[in-house]
């Protein structure tokens, strides 16, 4: 009995060490990766994008754009993707995100000789940069070339329309704006978000602008304080409903008071080729008489 | 006596001083002799609900954890040793994840008092033997459902990618940031019943710490007042869990450092446990919108922080008095 047992383990144990070897020979013999793996949302938006998705061979669980991600074999979730999911796929190249992956997970992949690249970007501006380093690295620079320069043109579109928007007026007094995350409890868009970035492009003052976190739990009080000209709320489940009941409690501000808030969709919470259509987005709203 | 009379005086004044400070300091000081119209706002439709439901949810857990210590002749119960908060915060997650709505802003509240009441019901249940409620069996079988009902909400949280999660750890963590004024009555209503029947029933909790014979030879069933006060504790905690969630600390230490200044007599330690449980989370409130503003801390956090330290040093300082 045991003696079977022993040899069964021998076998698993080369088998693991040939697959091993096998990985590792695919990973030098070629230059372009062959089986990718995507541990995020928006680095596997940005793949799709870039048209390698058939050598995409895994995803977490968050990856749920655009359709076809859904169908692609799952790793896991965001923060606790499955080392064991991961290696199982043989990937002979893993991307990460500095925002979200867990740090010693890459470390651990790496150890195994798995080859790994951890996109680090966090702001709009350091988007095109990151789809270029994607791009070189899964062998799709023009694609990523394309994909950079449209974003830089658009990003470049906005800062000048901000640009002549604060030449034009003599004391330029900039728009009040909060964009709520949560409603109950009330979790807002704070600095150092791509949110908070697609604001401050767009010209407004993000009142939750000077706090100390990203994502803070912000006081009704300051609300009715500050008195924001524009609310906007995020995408989620049943949001109106939820809303419902913060909006009541705000019913003396402007934005409120004014018919100014604005259900958004979730492009902004992923850094990915869909997020300056998230600004785009905003944009449309304010326009609004 | 005339010391004792002195401390007594100065814990009633307490929560009524806090409250009254409580109105004034916050993300921004108000005067509210003299306030403009954004700051009569904020002071009587976001101030003065949170800081009343504040001093009822700390009234209700300071209350009913001098009586369970009591009842069950324990130093180391505290209301949510029997799960009801864990059973409240199941049925809360299990109601913001399917979406319930039946009752506007209330559902979430009014799933939260139903986990509680139905976790009280079944710790009764499994307590009850032969005729009565054993202490032994309530505690170990708070404990069971509270490790049974933690394991679920836990796995629920972990297998799920709803971001209305989010709203789930407010009741683990405890906040009162979207206390309204349609919560007071509600509130009222369960503190006053449940603080009233530990007052009318609190010769009986003296006897009950006793033991159930001399008890007895006192004139009380030990059975009929310990399953009257099990109930009143049951409907404070319900009622403390749906107004703002878990808070910890009031319930456990509160009692214990009331009996430091007055003693272990549970006519004073009931309600003097309520007054101070109240002023206690209601200055955590406070600090916990005010240190970083415009953020805001859990208050759960605030009141341990406050309360440890403080309830260290009189145990430092004091002998331990028995329940």
């Amino acid at each position: 009995m045991t003696e079977s047992f022993a040899r069964q383990c021998s076998v698993v144990f080369l088998l693991i060490v040939i697959s091993l070897q096998a990985s590792l020979i695919t990973a030098s013999s070629t230059d372009t990766p062959k089986r990718i793996i995507s541990l995020a949302p928006n680095i596997t938006e940005i793949l799709f994008e870039l048209g390698v998705d058939d050598r995409l061979v895994g995803v977490s669980s968050f990856c749920d754009y655009p359709e076809a991600a859904k169908q692609k074999a799952k790793i896991g979730g965001f923060s606790n993707p499955s080392l064991e999911a991961v290696v199982a796929l043989r990937p002979d190249l893993v991307l990460l995100t500095h925002d979200g992956n867990p740090k010693a997970f890459e470390e651990r992949l790496r150890s195994m000789n798995i080859h790994t690249l951890v996109i680090q970007s966090r702001k709009i501006s350091d988007l095109p940069q990151s789809i270029r380093q994607i791009g070189a690295e899964v062998g799709s620079r023009d694609k990523a070339e394309r994909l950079a320069v449209d974003i830089e043109k658009r990003l470049n579109d906005y800062r000048a329309k901000e640009l002549l928007a604060g030449a034009h007026e003599k004391s330029p007094k900039k728009k009040k704006v909060l964009f709520i995350i949560w409603p109950d409890p009330l979790i807002v868009a704070g600095p150092g978000t791509t949110t908070h970035e697609a604001l401050t492009l767009l010209g407004l003052e993000n009142i939750s602008g000077r706090t100390s976190t990203a994502y803070p739990k912000y006081s009704i009080e300051e609300i009715l304080r500050q008195a924001p000209d524009v609310i906007f709320i995020g995408k989620g489940n049943g949001m109106d409903k939820v809303a419902d009941g913060l909006l009541r409690r705000l019913n003396t501000v402007p934005a409120v008071r004014n018919g100014r808030v604005f259900y958004v969709s979730d492009y902004l919470y992923r850094l990915g080729p869909r997020t300056l259509n998230g600004v785009d987005e905003l944009a449309a709203h304010l326009k609004k008489p | 006596m005339k010391n004792i009379k002195v401390r007594i005086t100065f814990i009633i004044l307490m929560p009524i001083i806090i409250f009254f400070v409580s109105l004034m300091a916050g993300a921004t000081t108000i005067n509210p002799f003299t306030p403009d119209m954004v700051s009569r706002e904020i002071l009587f439709s976001i101030r003065a609900p949170r800081s009343i439901v504040a001093i009822l949810m700390g009234m209700a857990l300071g209350a009913s954890g001098a009586v369970l210590q009591g009842i069950l002749k324990n130093p180391l119960a505290d209301p949510y040793i029997l799960g009801i908060s864990s059973g409240a915060s199941l049925a809360a997650a299990l109601g913001i994840m399917a979406g319930a709505a039946f009752l506007g802003t209330f559902t979430i509240p009014f799933l939260a008092f139903i986990g509680a009441l139905a976790t009280g019901i079944m710790v009764g249940i499994m307590g009850w033997q032969r005729g009565g409620l054993w202490p032994e069996r309530i505690l170990l079988a708070g404990v069971g459902l509270s490790f049974l009902f933690s394991a679920m909400l836990m796995l629920i949280m972990s297998i799920s990618s709803d971001e209305g999660l989010r709203r789930a750890m407010l009741w683990i963590f405890g906040d009162l940031s979207m206390s309204e004024w349609p919560k007071v009555p509600y509130g009222l209503v369960f503190v006053a019943a449940g603080i009233s029947v530990s007052l009318f029933r609190a010769k009986a909790l003296n006897a009950l710490i006793l033991g159930d014979e001399l008890a007895y030879s006192l004139g009380f069933s030990p059975r009929r007042e310990r399953l009257v006060l099990f109930v009143s504790v049951g409907l404070l905690t319900a009622a403390s869990v749906s107004l703002g969630g878990m808070i910890g600390f009031i319930g456990l230490l509160v009692p214990h450092i009331m009996r430091f200044f007055i003693g272990s007599d549970n006519r004073l330690l009931v309600p003097c446990s309520a007054l101070g449980g109240g002023a206690l989370l209601c200055i955590a409130d406070v600090i916990s919108r005010s240190v970083l503003p415009p953020i805001e801390l859990p208050a759960g956090i605030v009141t341990a922080i406050i309360g440890s330290p403080y309830f260290l040093y009189l145990l430092r300082r004091k002998n331990v008095l028995s329940i």
